[in-house]
């Protein structure tokens, strides 16, 4: 944060210095602005068109191997009954972020959401109950203004970890990713070059490991995998944020470091791997940024149960849910033409059952350390 | 019963009893001796063989056959003219009295100003006093009028008024009698010359006959100006002398009129079918009245008349013969001694002229020339037939006086708040040979009575109230409280249904009123139905009359009021019914509902819907324009928001962009504005064109209404 001040120290009137990274973002918002101004006084309604963040608005680009968002707008009116609420909403994260941008200062999209948040003027509503009801505005007005939410002066919620034979440089400060204890370096949300540098030369580790959860994670890191075998360990808690993505990218096209996957079994064990090989459908606009084609997908596989000799109480039902959803993984362009994939998400669907890398703890409680990762990297056993 | 002390009579029968008592058992002694051989001798035939002793012999019976008089007969029966319990009585007594007044006035010509005085005289007992400004009665009428039942000028000619048989007030007088002892008083005036004439009046029972108390048996006269009015003061006799005092009027002596002042045993308490209700309706009904009313606590409530002119009087017919019955026929026929056929029926039905009475009797197969005094039974018999298959006009319809569309709707609206109101008036038809009309009116909308009442008059109503819980006080108290809305105010009062009416503590009562003034009853509410014959509020027998059928009949779902399967429409509704005849069929001589008849039906029926359809039409627009409304409101909620937003990031003046953006809003939402161009008169849109005889009240101005008259109380 200190360094954060030294960087666009404030303004004696509160305005900060802007960079023109900034201006840019501010004309971007004063446009949208004049819009509903002009529109006010022909008379007319006013409306905006927001690009569309749906499946039907992506298409997956065979040649860069990512998804890419295309031309559809969504149209939002002001008088029309059910997008009243929205495009008040809307104009409102639009004026929260351009108080953000002129002050020099960022929020993370709860504390927009509790900036905004005020009952509205003569009623009893609040402009926005929930933060869910603000997170897809905050989306939306990304997408809108073609600026990427650090631009907005945003960031999301830090989840995420790395450790490994790394020195990175974060504000200024070095962090050396070796020597991390037990709890690792949480990565931040914003991991642009201007916060944070990574460099060629301060990086030992040979590929990058990222695994699904904390407790996996923290397996790999007690018995110090990346030490042993040299490379950087990273989870993201789930579905990864656009933080851990971001550094997961910048560690594959800056340092050239190769990514594999440690993910469940399981359609959403899939997606990750999606999301992070070839970007999300909700943020196809940050595909170019995010996505790395290239990353593998180690494990576990849906073979595992024989293969490894894991025991049947390991198994989980797969639901109606899971199924429908495997389905429709399976039918995604990215996915459909991968033969390996289609036979792993069949033979899974047979199966009936699906499996958590927790399992192989019920092996040995380093088999997935010791054993299972190794075996994986060193036969080159991983879907692509 | 021994306890008790009872009266003379009473003591007779009881020395009579042991008399026919011994009489008995000496009878039973003398017997004894001479049947006991009989049964010693263990003969059975004997027993068998022993006559029955006749229980009484034609001649024993003829001796207890005789005449039984009317007023006798009513004594007994009071119930069957409305005096069945001290609350009825009271409101009987009122309902009787004014009913003549208004008869009088009208047919008199004079603008009827009724002043009613109820005072209570001792523990269930009150003193009823109803004073008129109409013609007056002649002396010797009055004794006739007012102390013998079934004596009166309506029975026997067909015209529309609202007494008809001549029992109603003379009733009252002898109920009085039998519960208080106390005579009927009588005052009456017929000019401002001459002297007032002052009877105290009883009615013997046994002959229907009035007996006078006072002067000697002959009444007393009271002088007319100054003179009279003193002894008016020094025996304490009840007269109002002057009208109101109108502003910078002189004040205006009473020139004629009938006061009459009966004390009863009875029962004074608020709400349904009380007397205030009863005045409050007959005020609606008769918009050319003013009414004075003083009631037991001594608080004055005037009902100022809206109107100067009279109803057109209504013209006496002679009866249409389609409403003849056989016997009446014959007695007709046998009380027309001269001339022929034609000559009778020309000239005693109304609608039969030479032509029409020729077809009648051809139709019988008798002469036209034929002498009335030679028609037999079985010709007479003959005649009744051919008269029911005859054709023959409708009876003349100008004899029955409806309120008229635009007097009624003025007076709803004076009554009941709402925010529409719409009436109909069907043209009049005959049912069984009697014309008749029916009105229909509406009010939609405003607080129920159960929101108007105040603090004080609650806490009295809870404590004459002898229902056993809340929910039933607050059904039987207020109009239009239904079962649902009662519920909805006891549990927003936050007390228990079950809990009584007379034992709520003064918190809990202040709770009760505050529920009641603030609970939305809307939708709780069921539909308010004031009946009315002839101008007389009917009160009592709901489930009987023709009227509530007809209302229960109709389906008001159509006309977009919730309505249960055979139930009672719900919502803030009031319908106003008035049936116009020159003979009301009612069912009963208390005269508390219409026997339906299938063409009353009929009618009724077709004026419930045409209000209905205007109802209907009224509602649909409303929800439009709520609807609209609301949608304005979304917009309008965020506009703000927005504008300041917008002003935010390009600093546009905000307040400039909200103009702009409101006036946008409101052309999108035009429809929501509809309302305010339209009161009252139609508008373009054919959907919203309401003909007319429609009232809508902008609902802002009426809350205005409703404050102004909290103020006031």
């Amino acid at each position: 944060m200190a360094k954060k001040v030294k960087r666009k120290p404030a303004a004696r009137n509160g305005k900060a210095a802007l960079t023109s990274q900034d201006k840019r973002t501010l004309s971007q918002l004063r446009r949208l602005a004049d819009d509903v101004v002009s529109a006010a006084t022909r008379s007319r309604d006013p409306f905006i068109d927001i690009p569309t963040r749906a499946l039907s608005n992506v298409r997956y680009s065979p040649r860069k191997r990512i998804i890419e968002m295309g031309s559809n707008t969504n149209r939002r009116q002001l008088f029309n009954l059910s997008q009243a609420k929205s495009y008040m909403q809307t104009m409102l994260v639009a004026s929260g972020c351009k108080r953000l941008i002129e002050e020099g200062k960022t929020t993370s999209i709860r504390g927009l959401f509790y900036l905004l948040k005020h009952t509205i003027e003569g009623t009893k509503e609040e402009t926005f109950s929930e933060q869910s009801e603000c997170d897809p505005v905050i989306e939306d007005s990304e997408v809108l203004l073609n600026a990427l939410r650090e631009e907005l002066h945003l960031y999301a919620q830090t989840k995420g970890t790395i450790v490994g034979n790394i020195v990175i440089n974060d504000t200024g400060n070095e962090i050396n990713c070796a020597a991390m204890g037990r709890g690792g370096y949480g990565i931040p949300s914003i991991v642009e070059p201007d916060v944070l540098t990574l460099d060629r030369k301060k990086c030992k580790a040979k590929f990058v490991l990222h695994v699904e959860k904390d407790t996996v994670w923290q397996r790999f890191n007690e018995d110090r995998f990346w030490d042993e075998h040299n490379c950087i360990l990273t989870h993201g808690g789930g579905q990864p944020p656009r933080g851990v993505r971001r550094l997961l990218n910048r560690l594959h096209t800056e340092l050239g470091l190769p990514v594999y996957c440690l993910l469940d079994n399981d359609p959403w064990g899939y997606y990750i791997y999606s999301v992070i090989k070839q970007g999300s459908i909700n943020l196809a606009y940050e595909s170019q940024r995010m996505a790395i084609p290239a990353a593998r997908f180690l494990g576990l596989r849906s073979i595992d149960l024989e293969r490894c000799g894991l025991t049947n109480s390991v198994k989980i039902n797969l639901n109606e849910n899971d199924r429908k959803r495997a389905k429709q993984i399976a039918s995604y362009p990215w996915f459909e033409k991968k033969k390996a994939w289609q036979r792993e998400i069949k033979k899974m669907l047979d199966n009936g059952f699906k499996l958590e890398v927790e399992s192989l703890i019920s092996k040995d409680i380093s088999y997935v350390t010791e054993t299972y990762v190794p075996e994986r990297l060193a036969k080159r056993d991983w879907l692509d | 019963m021994a306890s008790s002390n009872t009266k003379s009579p009473r003591r007779k029968v009881k020395k009579k009893v042991p008399k026919s008592v011994r009489k008995k058992k000496k009878r039973a002694a003398r017997s004894a001796p001479v049947e006991s051989p009989a049964t010693t001798n263990g003969s059975a035939e004997a027993v068998a063989m022993r006559k029955p002793r006749r229980r009484a012999t034609a001649q024993s019976m003829a001796a207890a056959q005789r005449d039984i008089s009317v007023s006798e007969f009513f004594a007994k029966n009071r119930h069957l003219l409305g005096f069945d319990n001290p609350r009825k009585a009271l409101l009987t007594t009122v309902k009787e009295a004014v009913d003549n007044s208004l008869d009088a006035c009208e047919e008199a010509g004079i603008l009827p100003e009724i002043w009613v005085h109820i005072e209570q005289t001792r523990l269930g007992r009150y003193k009823v006093g109803v004073q008129d400004n109409g013609p007056g009665i002649l002396k010797k009428q009055i004794p006739l009028i007012f102390g013998k039942l079934l004596y009166g000028s309506k029975f026997h000619r067909l015209r529309m008024s609202r007494g008809q048989q001549g029992i109603g007030i003379s009733a009252a007088g002898m109920y009085g009698m039998l519960t208080t002892g106390k005579p009927v008083k009588i005052v009456s005036k017929v000019s401002i010359r001459k002297p007032a004439h002052y009877y105290e009046l009883q009615i013997d029972t046994k002959k229907n006959k009035p007996e006078i108390l006072n002067g000697r048996g002959d009444g007393v006269d009271i002088p007319p100006g100054d003179k009279g009015l003193r002894y008016i003061q020094k025996h304490g006799i009840e007269w109002i002398t002057h009208y109101d005092a109108v502003e910078g009027a002189k004040l205006a002596d009473l020139r004629s009129g009938t006061r009459v002042t009966i004390e009863l045993e009875a029962r004074y308490q608020r709400g349904r079918g009380s007397v205030d209700e009863f005045l409050q309706q007959a005020a609606i009904a008769n918009p050319h009245v003013t009414l004075h009313y003083e009631d037991p606590d001594g608080n004055q409530h005037i009902y100022q008349r809206t109107t100067k002119t009279l109803p057109p009087e209504p013209r006496e017919i002679k009866p249409h013969p389609y409403g003849v019955e056989l016997g009446l026929l014959i007695t007709m026929l046998k009380d027309i001694t001269e001339g022929t056929l034609s000559q009778f029926l020309t000239s005693s039905f109304s609608r039969v002229s030479p032509a029409v009475a020729r077809r009648i009797c051809e139709g019988a197969k008798l002469s036209t020339r034929a002498s009335v005094k030679k028609i037999g039974r079985g010709e007479a018999d003959a005649l009744y037939q051919s008269i029911q298959s005859a054709k023959i006009s409708a009876p003349s319809l100008d004899c029955v006086v409806p309120v008229g569309e635009d007097l009624l709707l003025k007076a709803l609206k004076e009554v009941l708040p709402g925010e529409f109101y719409t009436a109909a008036t069907r043209p009049p038809t005959v049912y069984r040979g009697n014309p008749f009309q029916i009105e229909v009116g509406l009010a939609y909308g405003g607080a129920s009575s159960a929101q108007k009442v105040t603090r004080e008059a609650l806490e009295e109503l809870l404590s004459q109230s002898d229902a056993r819980t809340l929910r039933q006080f607050l059904i039987a108290t207020f109009q239009g409280v239904g079962p649902d809305a009662a519920d909805k105010i006891i549990k927003g009062a936050e007390l228990g249904t079950r809990q009584s009416p007379a034992r709520l503590k003064p918190k809990e009562r202040e709770q009760f009123h505050h529920a009641m003034q603030n609970v939305n009853l809307d939708d709780g509410q069921t539909m308010q139905v004031l009946r009315y014959a002839n101008r007389v509020p009917l009160q009592f027998q709901h489930s009987a009359c023709a009227i509530t059928q007809a209302v229960v009949n109709t389906n008001w779902r159509s006309y977009g009021l919730s309505q249960s399967r055979g139930g009672m429409p719900s919502g803030p509704v009031s319908v106003i019914v008035h049936m116009a005849s020159v003979w009301v069929p009612f069912t009963s001589e208390s005269k508390e509902a219409v026997a339906s008849y299938p063409e009353i039906q009929k009618e009724l029926r077709l004026g419930l819907q045409s209000v209905g359809r205007k109802l209907g039409m009224y509602l649909r627009r409303r929800l439009k324009v709520h609807q609209q409304g609301v949608r304005r409101n979304v917009f309008l909620r965020y506009l703000g928001e927005v504008a300041s937003a917008v002003s935010e990031i390009n600093q546009a003046s905000r307040d400039e962009l909200y103009g702009r953006l409101l006036r946008v809003a409101k052309k999108r939402t035009a429809e929501a504005d509809v309302k305010l161009d339209s009161r009252g008169r139609p508008v373009d849109d054919e959907e919203t064109d309401f003909g007319q005889n429609v009232i809508i009240v902008d609902p802002a101005e009426n809350l205005a209404r409703t404050l102004a008259n909290n103020g006031v109380a």
